[in-house]
């Protein structure tokens, strides 16, 4: 069927300049600007080549930064694709009640980040929150007492928020895999004697590989740019034990309450990010590509 | 989706059930329940908890963290409302997240309908093209976007963040959209032209209406998004009549570490969940079936 080239050209025009204008370019412009020594908007900036990125290469922080957002990647996506895993197979039994209890754990994500910190930093408060409580209420009184905020700690506590919060998303992507399995595979699987972890392996895993390969793919794009919950979670100045490459980069550009605005450096992190990001799913494509299985 | 009781799209053979056999199948289920029952829980405790507070005064929260509020104050809402501008902020995202949702919807809807049914030499990778922002991170276009913002003059503007929110906000939308565009069947847009309709009619009259899921699910997931985001707003935004929700929020939170009002903060953290959750009770069918649209076939 013909449609005649203008309306092509009209149904494309609009979405193109915005997308082209505010999306694309600069995030090729990007590139031109991380090769400059560049100390404010209107500053003039001196070309300084690769210098930006040899610098970031000896920049301790970047390497902090790095490191977590790595932590949050690997260890925090093992953990919630475990957890999420794991509650699917509680949802694939007979249990009443599955709408209602698969739209409580996703919902943490349609709630506000900044009210999610919040709800985070009174569970975590060391003299009312809710874990001192909890702990006191039930007479473990060293327990009671941790600063669970304190140190090195902090990011491990708020990895934990993270995940509660992720673990409700991907339960209903994976869930959605799960359930398209036709019953019958698993019947026929029992009669010829297999058990719960050969059907596990055997049948779940290679039929839900899509899905998991699409689950993956999220996370990783999700985690590598993560920023807001992160960044606000410890109130007005995060604490460097919880910085990733997203907060790094915006501290480098806007500052903290005092600009900084060491703007071809904050760029360079950005493209650092962008092709981390590009390797990453390159890699992800590669390694999980598998013969999809049609029944 | 699923009603309970079943596993894929089939029922459960019937089990002769004696005494025994039912009991059994009951305790297998315990760890599902206790399991997935306590998860529940906990996100349904921390909300409840942070409504109840909201009506309390620091002094009773601080005295009493879990019982309830005494008499039920709305002086923190008043508070929040006026005093801290969380009405005014309330508007201000209102605008511009509404705003912004329609138009990334008649922007994206025609690319989506284009790029998927009107099959022309690079269409494909037009797509690619579109679908590619979602892997870039938004942070690496902060610096270009605020020269830009700049010059255009609209950096600080509600205006411009508007326009920054549509733009962003194509690539997912694309994503979605062409996702529903591509599964409606091929003899539509024959049928259509053989009953006379033009090009522009096949979309508008014919297409259009079919991928209504998909621009509600777009439309829903666009607005839960845009009204919970600040990282955005607090790069482009300074002035602090201009503040999202959001902004203003985390605004609020940051000052609580001086004053302490905790409870006016709990307030405000209620406001801002109310339209998302409110939403989200009545559509959540309809946003766990776009989640898993794209991704499951």
């Amino acid at each position: 069927m013909k449609v005649r080239k203008r309306m092509i050209f009209l149904f494309l025009l609009p979405a193109s300049t915005l997308y082209l204008v505010f999306f694309l370019f600069p995030a090729v412009w990007a590139f031109y600007f991380s090769v400059f020594d560049w100390s404010g908007f209107g500053e003039s900036k001196i070309f300084i080549g690769l210098g930006n990125y040899l610098e970031l290469m000896n920049d301790d922080l970047f390497w902090t930064s790095f490191s977590n957002t790595l932590k949050i990647l690997f260890l925090g996506g093992f953990i919630t694709l475990a957890v999420a895993f794991f509650m699917t197979v509680l949802f694939s039994t007979n249990i009443r009640g599955k709408k209602f209890f698969r739209a409580m754990i996703f919902m943490p994500n349609v709630v506000a980040t900044i009210a999610l910190t919040t709800l985070w930093a009174f569970i975590y408060n060391p003299k009312f929150g809710l874990l001192t409580n909890f702990f006191a209420a039930l007479g473990f009184e060293e327990l009671s007492k941790v600063l669970w905020t304190a140190g090195d700690r902090v990011f491990y506590a708020m990895l934990i928020a993270l995940i509660w919060i992720q673990v409700g998303f991907m339960v209903v992507l994976l869930l959605a895999g799960a359930d398209k399995i036709p019953f019958e595979f698993y019947e026929a699987a029992k009669i010829e004697g297999a058990n719960a972890w050969q059907m596990f392996l055997r049948i779940t895993i290679p039929l839900m590989w899509d899905v998991i390969t699409v689950a993956v793919v999220f996370w990783s794009i999700w985690a590598l740019k993560v920023f807001e919950f992160p960044y606000a979670f410890f109130g007005i100045t995060p604490p460097t034990q919880i910085y990733t490459v997203g907060i790094y980069m915006y501290i480098m550009g806007f500052g903290k309450r005092d600009p900084i605005y060491r703007l071809g450096y904050a760029t360079a992190i950005g493209v650092l990010l962008l092709l981390v990001v590009i390797v990453v799913i390159v890699f992800l494509r590669r390694v999980m590509r598998r013969e999809v299985y049609e029944y | 989706m699923d009603s309970e009781g079943t596993i894929g799209k089939y029922e459960l053979p019937p089990t002769k059930s004696t005494f025994g056999t039912k009991v059994k199948k009951w305790a297998g289920l315990i760890p599902s329940y206790v399991i997935l029952g306590l998860w529940s829980l906990f996100t349904i405790f921390t909300i409840l908890w942070v409504i109840a507070s909201s009506f309390k005064t620091n002094r009773e929260l601080f005295q009493a963290v879990w019982s309830l509020p005494s008499t039920f104050r709305i002086e923190n809402y008043i508070k929040a409302w006026e005093t801290v501008k969380m009405g005014q902020y309330f508007s201000n995202s209102l605008i511009v997240v509404l705003a912004s949702v329609i138009i990334v919807l008649f922007l994206s809807a025609p690319v989506s309908y284009i790029l998927t049914r009107v099959k022309f030499k690079g269409s494909a990778l037009l797509l690619l093209l579109f679908i590619a922002g979602i892997g870039i991170p938004v942070q690496l276009l902060y610096i270009p976007l605020f020269m830009i913002t700049t010059q255009l003059g609209v950096i600080n503007s509600l205006w411009g963040l508007g326009i920054l929110y549509v733009s962003l906000s194509i690539p997912f939308t694309v994503f979605i959209l062409s996702g529903f565009f591509a599964t409606l069947p091929k003899e539509l847009e024959e049928a259509a032209t053989i009953d006379g309709c033009s090009d522009f009619q096949v979309y508008w009259k014919v297409l259009l209406p079919l991928a209504s899921p998909g621009l509600i699910t777009a439309a829903i997931f666009n607005f839960i998004f845009l009204w919970n985001e600040y990282q955005v707003a607090l790069v482009f935004i300074n002035d602090p009549d201009l503040r999202t929700l959001p902004l203003g929020l985390y605004a609020l939170s940051n000052a609580m570490q001086y004053t302490g009002d905790w409870v006016g903060l709990m307030a405000g953290v209620v406001i801002i969940m109310v339209p998302t959750i409110i939403l989200y009770t009545v559509l959540s069918e309809r946003m766990i079936a776009g989640i898993t649209m794209g991704s499951v076939k």
